[in-house]
C-alpha cells in the first residue's frame, strides 16, 4: 500500500482508539515485502516470497496504557478496541506519555529503488552463489544453512498529539552457517552475516571467506591448556561476550528496574580508557538506521562511553520521564511490541594497533573467535566453551584447541582490558573490533 | 475456511498444501508493582507450499478471499519453479502417508477464554507483590503470563484436511536478590499445552515464586564452583535439554543430511544401554506436554519416534520430504511457527524414557559430585553434539549428601560421551520446558524432560593461578 497509505491507516486506527474511549492513542504500522531463499544441506531449500501489513495500537486512558496489534486491517477496530479495554484494566503510570511532534529530518540512502526490481529469481542466484563460492574456497567446507533475504519495509507512525511520519527503506541480509568436515573430523559451526541498503552494495563473498577460514582452522582442534591470563575477542566474540550486557546496563528501564548498577554511574569510569561506545541511528548504510525511533522520536548519535567513562544511558519516552532526563531514541520494536529499549548501530572505537601486534604481546593467551556460553548481565560472570579457538604462545598463534571452557567476569574484563584492535568487522548492527582481556581463566576439558 | 482451502487444494495443478492459521496472543507482564505489558495480538493468514520440478516455492498471504489464497497458489507455484531451475538434486517426492482429515479440538476441562483477562492480570499482581514481600534481599521482581491460541486449517492436493485447535498458555516468575552491591537472579517458568488449571497442575504459582525466590537469595550466598570433570545427577529439566539440544537436533533429519555428527550411525550404540530417547506428538507420562499437537503441518496425524533404544541409534525425525529421502514413515515432525513461514523440522515432546533407580539412591551414589537442577541463561550445542548449558542452581555433593550451593555453573562436554557415562536413570518423570521455545530460523514450542540421571560430564568454573 506504500508508505502514504500506511500512513493513513495509522491515522484511522488513532481516531478509531479515540472513538472507543481512549484519551490519546499511538499507531505504529509496517508492511513488509520480502523476498527470500535459503540453503541447507548444500543445496537450494526452498524459495518463499511475503508481503504483511501489521499495525500496533497503544492506547492511553489517562496514564493507563493499553497494547494491541493486528495484521488483518478489517480487524483494526476490534484491535483497537482490545487495546482501550486492556488499558481500563491497567493501573495508572504518570510515565505513560506520548511524544509531542518535531521536525524529523529524512535519511537519504536508506531506500533503493532498483530494490523493487529484486525478484524471488534473483534471490535464488544469489543464495546459490553463496555455496558456489563456499565450494570453490575449500571442498571440506559444507553449508549447513544460508540465506539470502531482500526486503522493503514501509513504516509509519501517527499519534494524538499530532506526531505523523514515515518512511521507506530497503535491507539485503545474507549469511551461512559452515562446518568443515574431514574423515571422521567434524568442526564446530562458524556463523556469519551482512548486510547492505542497496542492490549494489550486496557482497556475500566476505562472509563466505570468514566462515570458511573460522571453519577449516577449527577442523583437527585438540585438548587445550588451563591457565589464568590473556585472552583476546575476535568481533563475533565480543559481541557474544561484552555487548549483552553493555545493553543490559545502558538500558535507562533496567536502571528504574533495580537490576543496572550503571543507573546512577553517568559520569563514572566503567571501563578502561581505552574504550569507547558510539551509537549512531543516522549511520549511512547501517542495519537499524532510520530517521525516528519505535515512538517517533528523530534519532540522533550518541556518545555512551568516552575513554572508559559513561556519558548516557539509552531512553525512550518512559525512562526519560520517570528520570527527568533526557530522551536519546532508543524505543526499538515494531507494529507487534510495545516500545522497548536497545540500540540502533552501536560501534566500540578503534584502538591503535592491529590485532596482530595485540598476539604479538601475549606470552600465553587464547585467541577467540565464537563463545557459546552464560553472561549473567546483573553479576557480570561469564562462563561457557570457546569454539574455533587458538592457543597463543610466545606473541604467536599456534593450534586450534577443542572443548576448552574460559570464566571471568565482563565489568572487571571492561575495566582491566589491555588492548583493542585498529581494524573492525560490521557484526549486523554492530561495528566491533578485537579485544584483549586480561586474568581470564582457561579451563582444558 | 475448511471447505474453501480444501477446494482449493484438490482443483490445483500439481501438488500443494493450504495453510491457515490464526493466532491469537495475550501478554501480561508485572515488573516491581507496575503492569509494564498488557497487550493482545492477531496474526490470521495463509501460507502456500507448492512443489513444481522438485522444489519447493512458499507464499503467504493476509487476503483470505478465495482469489487472494489462489493468487498466492500462484506465487508459490512460479517460484517453486524458479527454484527448481537452481536446484542440484531434485527433492525426490513427498512421502505418502495416511493424513489427517476431521477436527482436532484442544482436550482441557478449562478453557483459557473462561477466565478473564483481569483474573489473569490479578494473579499476575498478587505473585508479583508475594515475591517482593518474600525476602528483605529481593530487590526486584518480573512476574509475566503468556497464551498462544492457534486455530489451523490444512489442506493439501493428496487429501489431508484438518482443523486443529491448540492453545499454549505460560508463567513466568524472575526474582532478583541483591545485598553489598552483588546481585544474583532466578527465573522459574511453567508452560503447557491446555487451559488454566492444567498451567499450574505442575505447581502452583506461589511455589513457582517461592523456588525463585529462595533460588535468588541462597545464590548471594554461594560461590563458583572448581572447574573440572564430574559425577553429575541431572534433573528431569537437564534431560530434556540434554535430549533436545545437544541429541535431538542432531538427528532432525536435515541436520542429518547437513553433515550432522549421526549421519550413517542408525543401528550404532550411541549411549549407555540404560538410556532410551524418544520423541512424541503425545504428552507421554504426564499430560499437558508444551509440545503437544496430534497433526503436524503437514497434516501427518503425529506418533511417537523412539530415537535411541537402550542405547542404539534407531531413528532420524523427519517431514514428508526426508521421510520419501530415507524411506521411512514420516511421524508428524514438520511446523511451522505462524501461516508466513514454511513447515520445517522440528522436535515435539523430546525425553528419556524412565529407569529404575530412586532419585535417592542416584544421589546417594555420589561420593564427590554436583547435583544440577534447570537451566541458566544460555545453552546452546553444535551439529557434532558439543554442547554448553548454564546451570540454574547447582550443590556440590559429598558422600551422597547435598553439601553447598554454587552459583555460575555451566556444563559442557559431548552429549554421545555424556549419554556413554549414564550409570544410572531415575524411575521419576517430570516435563519441564513448556515455557520456552526452540529457535531453528522460527520460534517452535517444543517440550523436555524424562527421569533424574546420573552421568559425568564437565564443569565450568575457577581456574586457580
Amino acid at each position: 500500500m506504500g508508505s502514504e497509505g500506511l500512513l493513513e491507516r495509522c491515522r484511522e486506527a488513532v481516531l478509531l482508539a479515540q472513538k472507543l474511549g481512549a484519551s490519546a492513542a499511538e499507531a505504529f504500522g509496517q508492511t513488509i515485502e520480502s523476498v527470500n531463499s535459503t540453503v541447507q544441506k548444500n543445496d537450494l531449500q526452498i524459495s518463499k516470497s511475503q508481503l504483511e501489513t501489521a499495525i500496533g495500537i497503544r492506547a492511553f486512558v489517562g496514564n493507563r496504557v493499553g497494547f494491541a496489534s493486528t495484521n488483518s486491517l478489517e480487524q483494526l477496530r476490534s484491535a483497537c478496541g482490545d487495546a482501550v479495554a486492556l488499558a481500563k484494566m491497567s493501573p495508572e503510570d504518570p510515565h505513560n506519555v506520548l511524544t509531542a511532534p518535531t521536525d524529523i529530518a529524512p535519511i537519504d540512502g536508506l531506500y533503493d529503488p532498483a530494490s523493487s526490481d529484486f525478484s524471488a529469481g534473483d534471490a535464488v542466484k544469489r543464495s546459490a552463489e553463496i555455496l558456489s563460492l563456499t565450494e570453490a574456497i575449500d571442498s571440506r567446507v559444507l553449508v549447513n544453512d544460508a540465506w539470502f533475504d531482500a526486503a522493503i519495509h514501509d513504516t509509519a507512525i501517527v499519534n494524538s498529539n499530532g506526531l505523523s511520519a514515515s518512511e521507506r527503506g530497503s535491507l539485503f541480509t545474507y549469511g551461512l552457517v559452515a562446518t568443515a568436515r574431514e574423515g571422521d573430523r567434524v568442526s564446530s559451526f562458524d556463523f556469519q552475516f551482512d548486510a547492505t541498503r542497496s542492490v549494489a552494495g550486496i557482497d556475500v563473498a566476505t562472509p563466505v571467506r570468514r566462515a570458511c577460514e573460522s571453519a577449516l582452522a577449527s577442523l583437527g582442534a585438540e585438548k587445550g591448556e588451563s591457565f589464568k591470563g590473556s585472552v583476546l575477542l575476535s568481533p563475533s566474540a565480543v559481541s557474544q561476550i561484552l555487548v549483552g550486557l553493555l545493553l543490559f546496563q545502558l538500558s535507562a528501564r533496567n536502571g528504574l528496574r533495580g537490576r543496572s548498577r550503571w543507573k546512577d554511574a553517568v559520569g563514572e569510569d566503567v571501563a578502561a580508557k581505552e574504550f569507547s561506545l558510539v551509537d549512531d541511528g543516522r549511520l549511512p548504510g547501517g542495519v537499524a538506521t532510520g530517521a525516528f525511533d519505535r515512538e517517533g522520536v528523530p534519532h540522533e548519535e550518541l556518545t555512551v562511553i568516552a575513554e572508559g567513562k559513561l556519558r548516557s544511558l539509552l531512553h525512550n519516552m518512559y525512562t526519560a520521564h520517570a528520570t527527568g532526563g533526557a530522551n536519546t531514541a532508543h524505543a526499538t520494536g515494531g507494529a507487534r511490541s510495545i516500545p522497548a529499549i536497545g540500540p540502533t548501530n552501536l560501534s566500540i572505537l578503534p584502538g591503535a594497533a592491529p590485532h596482530e601486534e595485540l598476539i604479538a604481546e601475549i606470552s600465553q593467551g587464547l585467541l577467540v573467535r565464537r563463545f557459546s556460553g552464560n553472561v549473567d548481565p546483573i553479576s557480570g560472570d561469564f562462563s561457557g566453551a570457546v569454539k574455533a579457538a587458538h592457543l597463543i604462545k610466545a606473541g604467536k598463534r599456534t593450534r586450534p584447541v577443542a572443548g576448552t571452557m574460559i570464566a571471568g567476569n565482563v565489568f572487571d574484563a571492561l575495566r582491566s582490558l589491555s588492548g583493542i584492535s585498529s581494524e573492525r568487522e560490521r557484526v549486523y548492527n554492530l561495528t566491533l573490533p578485537y579485544v584483549r582481556l586480561e586474568n581470564v581463566s582457561v579451563t582444558a576439558n | 475456511m475448511r471447505r474453501l482451502l480444501q477446494g482449493i487444494a484438490t482443483s490445483a495443478s500439481g501438488w500443494i498444501e493450504l495453510r491457515y492459521h490464526a493466532r491469537r496472543s495475550k501478554r501480561l507482564v508485572v515488573r516491581n508493582g507496575q503492569v509494564e505489558e498488557s497487550s493482545s495480538a492477531e496474526q490470521v493468514g495463509v501460507g502456500v507450499r507448492a512443489f513444481v520440478g522438485g522444489a519447493f516455492g512458499f507464499a503467504s498471504t493476509t487476503d483470505l478471499t478465495e482469489t487472494g489464497i489462489r493468487r498466492a497458489v500462484g506465487i508459490a507455484q512460479e517460484t517453486a519453479k524458479t527454484a527448481a531451475g537452481a536446484k542440484r538434486n531434485r527433492i525426490e517426492g513427498i512421502a505418502k502417508v495416511a493424513l489427517a482429515s476431521g477436527e482436532f479440538p484442544l482436550r482441557t476441562d478449562d478453557p483459557l477464554d473462561r477466565h478473564s483477562l483481569e483474573e489473569k492480570l490479578k494473579l499476575v499482581t498478587r505473585i508479583d507483590a508475594l515475591v517482593r514481600s518474600s525476602s528483605p534481599h529481593i530487590v526486584s521482581s518480573e512476574v509475566s503470563y503468556g497464551e498462544m491460541l492457534d486455530e489451523k486449517v490444512i489442506a493439501t492436493s493428496d487429501g489431508a484436511s484438518a482443523h486443529v485447535f491448540d492453545a499454549k498458555p505460560a508463567f513466568r516468575v524472575l526474582a532478583i536478590a541483591g545485598k553489598n552491591g552483588d546481585q544474583t537472579r532466578a527465573l522459574e517458568t511453567v508452560g503447557v499445552t491446555g487451559g488454566w488449571s492444567d498451567l499450574f497442575a505442575p505447581r502452583s504459582p506461589e511455589e513457582t515464586a517461592e523456588r525463585a525466590v529462595r533460588l535468588a537469595v541462597d545464590q548471594l550466598n554461594a560461590r563458583p564452583p572448581t572447574g573440572g570433570t564430574a559425577q553429575v545427577v541431572l534433573d528431569p529439566e537437564l534431560v530434556g535439554l540434554l535430549s533436545h539440544e545437544a541429541i535431538g537436533h542432531t538427528v532432525e533429519a536435515d541436520f542429518v543430511l547437513g553433515g550432522a555428527i549421526t549421519a550413517g550411525k542408525i543401528g550404532k550404540t550411541v549411549a549407555s544401554e540404560l538410556v532410551t530417547m524418544c520423541d512424541s506428538g503425545a504428552s507421554e507420562h504426564i499430560p499437558h506436554a508444551v509440545g503437544e499437537l496430534p497433526v503436524d503441518d503437514e497434516g501427518v496425524p503425529t506418533e511417537r519416534t523412539v530415537i535411541i533404544e537402550n542405547g542404539t541409534l534407531k531413528s532420524y525425525l523427519h517431514n514428508r520430504e526426508t521421510a520419501a529421502h530415507f524411506g521411512v514413515a514420516p511421524a508428524g515432525n514438520a511446523r511451522a511457527y505462524t501461516y508466513a513461514n514454511e513447515p520445517i523440522i522440528r522436535m515435539r515432546n523430546t525425553y528419556v524414557e524412565p529407569g529404575e533407580t530412586p532419585v535417592e539412591e542416584l544421589i546417594g551414589g555420589v561420593k564427590d559430585g554436583y547435583y544440577l537442577r534447570g537451566l541458566g541463561q544460555s545453552g546452546q550445542a553444535d551439529a557434532n553434539a558439543e554442547f554448553m548449558f548454564g546451570v540454574r542452581e547447582a550443590w556440590v555433593l559429598r558422600d551422597g549428601k547435598r553439601t553447598d550451593l554454587v552459583r555460575g555453573v555451566t556444563i559442557s562436554g559431548n552429549a554421545f560421551e555424556v549419554l556413554g557415562s549414564v550409570d544410572a536413570v531415575g524411575d521419576d518423570f517430570a516435563w519441564e520446558q513448556g515455557s520456552g521455545f526452540c529457535g531453528k530460523g522460527q520460534p517452535a514450542k517444543t517440550d523436555g524432560g524424562g527421569p533424574h540421571v546420573r552421568c559425568t560430564l564437565t564443569i565450568g568454573g575457577e581456574q586457580d593461578g
